[in-house]
C-alpha cells in the first residue's frame, strides 16, 4: 500500500525524540451500504476509507497521530509532529522489518466488491417480503445491508511487518408493527467475517420472520412489572449481558489503572463453578473474528473465567507495560482514526448441563428474556443496564404472557455470582460494541442461563 | 492535490459521463486530544484528515460515493460507484441538486483566539484540573477519564449549479470522570465542557464541579419502587430529548416510523413546553449557516406552547408534503447519504430556578444522569426504560442519593406531563439544550 522504505523512514522519524516503540497502521477499506424501506431500495452508497495511524510509546506514555495525507512528506511531518510530544532525548532503535506470512483463517468465497448491487438488492427484497407476509400488522420493514473489505498493513520498530484483509457482511432487519394506535419494533442483525456467500446463504425465513414476530408479539404485550426477579436469558445475543456486565471489566483499558472491580483478582473465585467465560478471535468466519489483531498479533482463545475462577484479562501492547504482562492478541481499533486498545472479539459462556426446558420448568415466578436489546456498563463501578427486546413472564414453570419495556439493571460482579443455571445450547449473536477505540464488530454468546435475581425496571410497578 | 481544482475536475468529468447534476462535498479536519493520569500525559493524539463525497443525478436517480484518497486516480472510482449506486435505486429521489438560498446568515463558528492557543497551554490546563480534582477530597480514588480535545473542521460544498459554500468551525471539549469511594460504596461522577472561549475555562471551577458531582452520589439509599414526580435535571432532560428527536423528522413520519404523522397543528405537549431549533444560539458551540443540501438555516419553533408547529424537513420530504424545506437536510459527513436532523434543538426556558423546582416537590426524584439511551428508548413506540442516577427529594429538599434506578415511561405522554420548565438553560456538547423540568410522574424502580 505504501513502499516499505517510506514506512521504515516514518518509524525512524517517530523515534527521533527518544520514543522506545513506534508503529505504523495503514488502512485501505472499501465499504458498501444499501438501505431498503417501504419495499424499495432507497439509499446506496460506496466509498473508500484510506488513512495512516502512527503510534509512539515512551515508557507509559502513548502518542498517536493519524492522517489521510499519504505522501512521504506528509507522513514524515505527522511522525515528527507526534514525536514532539516526547521530551526524552536520545533516539530509539529500529529493527529490520521482517515480513510475516499471515495465513488467513477465515475463508472468503465471494468478495462483496465483486458482487453486483442487484444481487444484494434481491436478498434485501426477499427479506422484506418475508417480514411483510408474516402478519398484516407489519407496517414497515427497514433493511440495511453493509459490506466491508478492509486491507491493513501493520509495521513496528520491533521489526513486525504484517498485512491482513478482513471482509465483513451484515444484514440488519427491523420490522415495525402497528395496530393503528401502538407501534412496536423487532430487530435481527446477522453478520459474519465473510463474503457475500454469508448473505446469500442466510436463512431469511428465520431472521426476517423473527424480526416480524417480535414486533407483532410486543404489540400485544402487557407492561412489564418492576422488582427483583429470577431472570432467564436465552442463548445467542443474550450473551450481551455478560459482555457488558463482565467482559468490559476484563479489558486492560479498565484493569491496568485499577478502574475495574476485577482488577488484581486473578486466581480468585468471581463466579459460580458452572461459569466459564472465553474470548476467542479465531472462530472461523465469526463476526468478531480476526486473523491478526490491529497490532499485528495473532488472535487466540483467551480463557477469562474458568469454572468460576478468574484466569485472565484482555491485554493490548500498551497496557501490557503498565500491567507487566504480555499482550493477548486483543488489540483492536475501528479504523486508523483510533489508538488501538484491548477489546473483545467473540466472547461467550461455554455450555453447561441444563436443558433449556428444564431451566424454565424449574422457575416459579420470573422473567424470560428471549431477545436482548443493547446495554451499557460503567466499568469503574460495574453498574450495567440492558433493554430486553422480547420478554415474557414465567409463572409456575411455564412461559406466560409477553411483557414490554423491560430493562435490567444491576452490578456485573454481583450478577455473575448469581448465575444458577447454564444451559447446553450455546449460540453466538452479532453486535457492534462501542468503546475507547471506536465501534467494532463483536460476537456475544451463551447458552440459556438463569440469574437468581436481577432488578427489572418496567412501567407497571410491583 | 488542490481541493478546489479536484472538485472542479470531478464535476466536469461527472457531467461528461452522464450525470445531469452533481455536488461535491469536502470536509477537512484537525484535532488534538490528550488524557492525563496521575499528573502525566497518558495519551496524546493529533490528526489531520480529509475526505470527499460525490452526489449526482444519473438517469433520474441520485447516486453517492466517497473517498479519503484524494488523487486523480480516485475520480473513475467515484464516478463508477455513484453510477452503480444510482442504478440500483427503485425510485427517483424526487429531488434535485440545490441552486441556492437567497440569503444566508453569516454567523461565525470559528475563533481565531482559540486556534492560537498552543498545545502546552492546553496540557497545563487539563493537568491542573486533574491535580485539583485529586486534592479536592480524600474520598476521591482516581479519575477514570481526564481528557481535553480541540477540533477544527472545514467543509466546502460545490455543485454543478454553481453553488459554492464553505464554513469553518472549531471548539474545545473537556471531559472528566471521577471515581469516589466511601467504605464499600463506589460511585462516579462526570463533568463535560465545550467552548470556543479558552479564557473562560477555570481549572478550580471545573475540578470542583466534577468532584462535587461524584461526591454527591455517595450515601445512597433505597426508596420503594413506584410512580414519583420527577425533576429531570437540564442535562438528563437534554439527553432524553436528543434520543427522541427522530420523532420530529418528516422522513420518519412519511415512512410510518413516527407517531407524529399528521399531527402538525395539534396539541402534542403541555402548554409549558416550547421546543425551538436554533443553529445560531450563542451558548451552543455547534451550528451552521447552511444545511446538508446547501439550504440556509434559520431559527424556528417546532412546538409552541404544546402545539406542533412543524416537522423537520429536507427538500425531498418537503416536496412530498407540498411544503417548504425547513433547512434540516443532514449530512453527517462526506460518507453519508442525506437524512433529516435538527440543527440545535432546545427546550425554551421558563421562570423558576432549579432550587424552586426542587422545593415544589413533596416526595419525588431528581434525575441527574441517564444511561442506556441507545437501547432503552424506542423512538417508534415512544417507550423508554432507562438506568438513572439521582436523588430522593423529600419535603422540598434533597434527602439522599438513590441506588441505581430505572425510570420508565413513554415520551409522547412525558411531553404532556411536563408541569413546569426551569429557567436555567444548558446545552450538551452535541447541541441539544434544556432547562430542568418538573414532570408529573414516572415509574421508578430501585436496584
Amino acid at each position: 500500500m505504501i513502499k516499505q522504505s517510506i514506512i521504515e523512514n516514518v518509524l525512524e522519524a517517530a523515534l527521533s525524540t527518544g520514543g522506545d516503540f513506534s508503529e505504523v497502521f495503514i488502512e485501505d477499506k472499501y465499504v458498501n451500504t444499501m438501505e431498503l424501506q417501504s419495499g424499495k431500495i432507497e439509499k446506496s452508497i460506496s466509498g473508500r476509507d484510506f488513512g495512516i495511524g502512527i503510534r509512539i510509546f515512551s515508557g507509559l506514555q502513548s502518542i498517536y497521530t493519524y492522517t489521510t495525507d499519504f505522501s512521504e512528506e506528509g507522513l514524515l511531518l505527522a511522525a515528527k509532529r507526534a514525536a514532539l510530544a516526547i521530551k526524552g532525548g536520545g533516539h530509539g532503535t529500529i529493527h529490520t522489518l521482517q515480513k510475516e506470512v499471515c495465513t488467513p483463517i477465515h475463508q472468503i468465497a465471494q468478495l462483496p466488491r465483486t458482487v453486483e448491487h442487484a444481487r444484494k438488492a434481491a436478498v434485501m427484497k426477499t427479506a422484506n417480503d418475508i417480514a411483510r407476509k408474516y402478519d398484516e400488522r407489519i407496517r414497515q420493514v427497514a433493511l440495511r445491508y453493509i459490506d466491508e473489505e478492509q486491507h491493513v498493513l501493520i509495521a513496528n520498530s520491533e521489526g513486525k511487518f504484517v498485512e491482513d484483509t478482513r471482509v465483513y457482511s451484515r444484514l440488519a432487519i427491523q420490522a415495525t408493527a402497528s395496530d393503528g394506535h401502538e407501534m412496536q419494533t423487532g430487530f435481527y442483525g446477522p453478520g459474519a467475517h465473510a463474503g457475500f456467500e454469508f448473505i446469500e446463504n442466510l436463512d431469511l425465513d428465520h431472521y426476517a420472520g423473527e424480526a416480524a414476530r417480535i414486533a407483532v408479539t410486543m404489540l400485544g404485550a402487557d407492561e412489564c412489572p418492576s422488582g427483583k426477579f429470577p431472570v432467564i436469558i436465552d442463548n445467542e445475543f443474550g450473551g450481551v449481558i455478560f459482555h457488558e456486565a463482565c467482559g468490559h471489566g476484563l479489558e486492560a483499558t479498565a484493569v491496568a489503572k485499577n478502574n475495574s472491580v476485577f482488577a488484581n483478582r486473578i486466581g480468585e473465585k468471581v463466579a459460580p463453578d458452572i461459569v466459564t467465560y472465553i474470548d476467542d478471535g479465531t472462530l472461523p468466519n465469526e463476526w468478531g473474528s480476526l486473523t491478526v489483531d490491529d497490532e499485528g498479533e495473532k488472535t487466540r482463545k483467551n480463557v477469562l473465567i474458568e469454572n468460576g475462577i478468574l484466569k485472565g484479562y484482555l491485554v493490548d501492547k500498551f497496557n501490557a507495560r503498565r500491567m507487566n504482562t504480555e499482550a493477548t492478541g486483543s488489540s483492536r481499533r475501528e479504523s486508523y482514526r483510533f489508538n488501538p486498545t484491548s477489546r473483545m472479539t467473540n466472547t461467550f459462556i461455554t455450555p453447561g448441563e441444563s436443558k433449556p426446558e428444564d431451566i424454565i420448568a424449574s422457575t416459579e415466578h420470573g422473567i424470560y428474556a428471549k431477545y436482548m436489546g443493547g446495554g451499557q456498563v460503567n466499568p469503574a463501578t460495574g453498574d450495567y443496564n440492558f433493554a430486553v427486546a422480547e420478554a415474557y413472564l414465567v409463572k409456575d414453570g411455564k412461559i406466560d404472557r409477553p411483557v414490554r419495556g423491560a430493562t435490567l439493571i444491576g452490578n456485573g460482579a454481583k450478577t455473575l455470582q448469581l448465575v444458577d443455571r447454564v444451559g447446553n445450547n450455546l449460540a453466538h449473536g452479532a453486535g457492534m460494541c462501542g468503546s475507547l477505540s471506536g465501534s467494532l464488530p463483536v460476537n456475544v454468546g451463551q447458552p440459556m442461563i438463569r440469574v437468581s435475581e436481577i432488578t427489572v425496571g418496567g412501567t407497571k410497578g410491583e | 492535490m488542490d481541493i478546489i481544482e479536484f472538485q472542479e475536475q470531478l464535476l466536469v468529468e461527472a457531467n461528461a459521463s452522464g450525470f445531469k447534476e452533481a455536488e461535491v462535498y469536502y470536509e477537512r479536519s484537525e484535532s488534538f486530544r490528550c488524557t492525563i493520569f496521575e499528573g502525566e500525559i497518558d495519551s496524546y493524539e493529533t490528526s489531520e484528515e480529509g475526505g470527499l463525497g460525490l452526489r449526482g443525478m444519473y438517469d433520474g436517480k441520485m447516486g453517492y460515493a466517497y473517498t479519503e484518497k484524494i488523487e486523480k486516480e480516485s475520480i473513475p472510482f467515484l464516478i463508477d460507484s455513484a453510477k452503480a449506486n444510482a442504478a440500483v435505486l427503485d425510485e427517483d429521489d424526487g429531488t434535485t441538486i440545490f441552486e441556492e438560498s437567497q440569503t444566508y446568515a453569516d454567523q461565525s463558528f470559528y475563533s481565531d483566539t482559540l486556534a492560537n492557543v498552543e498545545i502546552p497551554e492546553k496540557i497545563d490546563l487539563i493537568t491542573a484540573i486533574e491535580k485539583k480534582v485529586r486534592e479536592y477530597d480524600p474520598r476521591i480514588v482516581t479519575l477514570d477519564y481526564c481528557m481535553l480535545q480541540n477540533f477544527t473542521a472545514e467543509r466546502i460544498m460545490a455543485n454543478s449549479k454553481k453553488l459554492s459554500l464553505n464554513e469553518k468551525i472549531n471548539g474545545l471539549i473537556i471531559y472528566i470522570s471521577v471515581v469516589v469511594k466511601d467504605g464499600e460504596e463506589m460511585k462516579t461522577g462526570s463533568c463535560i465542557k465545550m467552548t470556543r472561549d479558552f479564557a473562560s475555562l477555570d481549572a478550580d471551577e471545573i475540578a470542583k464541579e466534577a468532584a462535587e458531582e461524584a461526591l454527591s452520589n455517595l450515601g445512597e439509599q433505597s426508596i420503594p419502587a413506584g410512580k414519583y414526580p420527577v425533576i429531570m435535571r437540564y442535562d438528563a432532560s437534554a439527553s432524553l430529548l436528543a434520543a427522541f428527536t427522530p420523532i420530529f423528522s418528516a422522513e420518519n413520519t412519511q415512512k410510518d416510523q413516527s407517531k407524529l404523522k399528521g399531527k402538525v397543528g395539534e396539541e402534542i405537549a403541555a402548554a409549558a413546553f416550547t421546543l425551538l431549533d436554533d443553529p445560531f444560539h450563542p451558548e451552543a458551540v455547534v451550528g451552521s449557516n447552511f444545511d446538508g443540501e446547501g439550504v440556509a438555516t434559520k431559527k424556528q419553533e417546532v412546538i409552541s406552547k404544546g402545539t406542533l408547529k412543524t416537522l423537520l424537513h429536507n427538500r425531498k420530504t418537503a416536496q412530498k408534503e407540498g411544503v417548504e424545506t425547513t433547512g434540516h437536510a443532514h449530512k453527517a459527513s462526506y460518507k453519508s447519504t442525506l437524512t433529516v436532523a435538527p440543527q440545535n434543538m432546545y427546550i425554551a426556558p421558563g421562570e423558576k430556578s432549579d432550587a424552586d423546582l426542587i422545593a415544589s416537590i413533596k416526595d419525588g426524584v431528581l434525575i441527574t444522569d441517564l444511561s442506556g439511551l441507545h437501547s432503552g428508548a424506542s423512538t417508534i413506540s415512544g417507550d423508554f426504560s432507562l438506568a438513572a442516577t439521582g436523588f430522593h427529594i423529600k419535603d422540598g429538599q434533597i434527602a439522599s442519593s438513590v441506588k441505581q434506578m430505572t425510570i420508565a415511561g413513554n415520551f409522547f405522554d412525558y411531553m404532556k406531563d411536563i408541569e413546569e420548565v426551569g429557567s436555567e438553560l444548558h446545552f450538551l456538547p452535541g447541541g441539544y439544550g434544556s432547562p430542568s423540568l418538573r414532570v408529573k410522574e414516572l415509574s421508578v424502580t430501585v436496584d
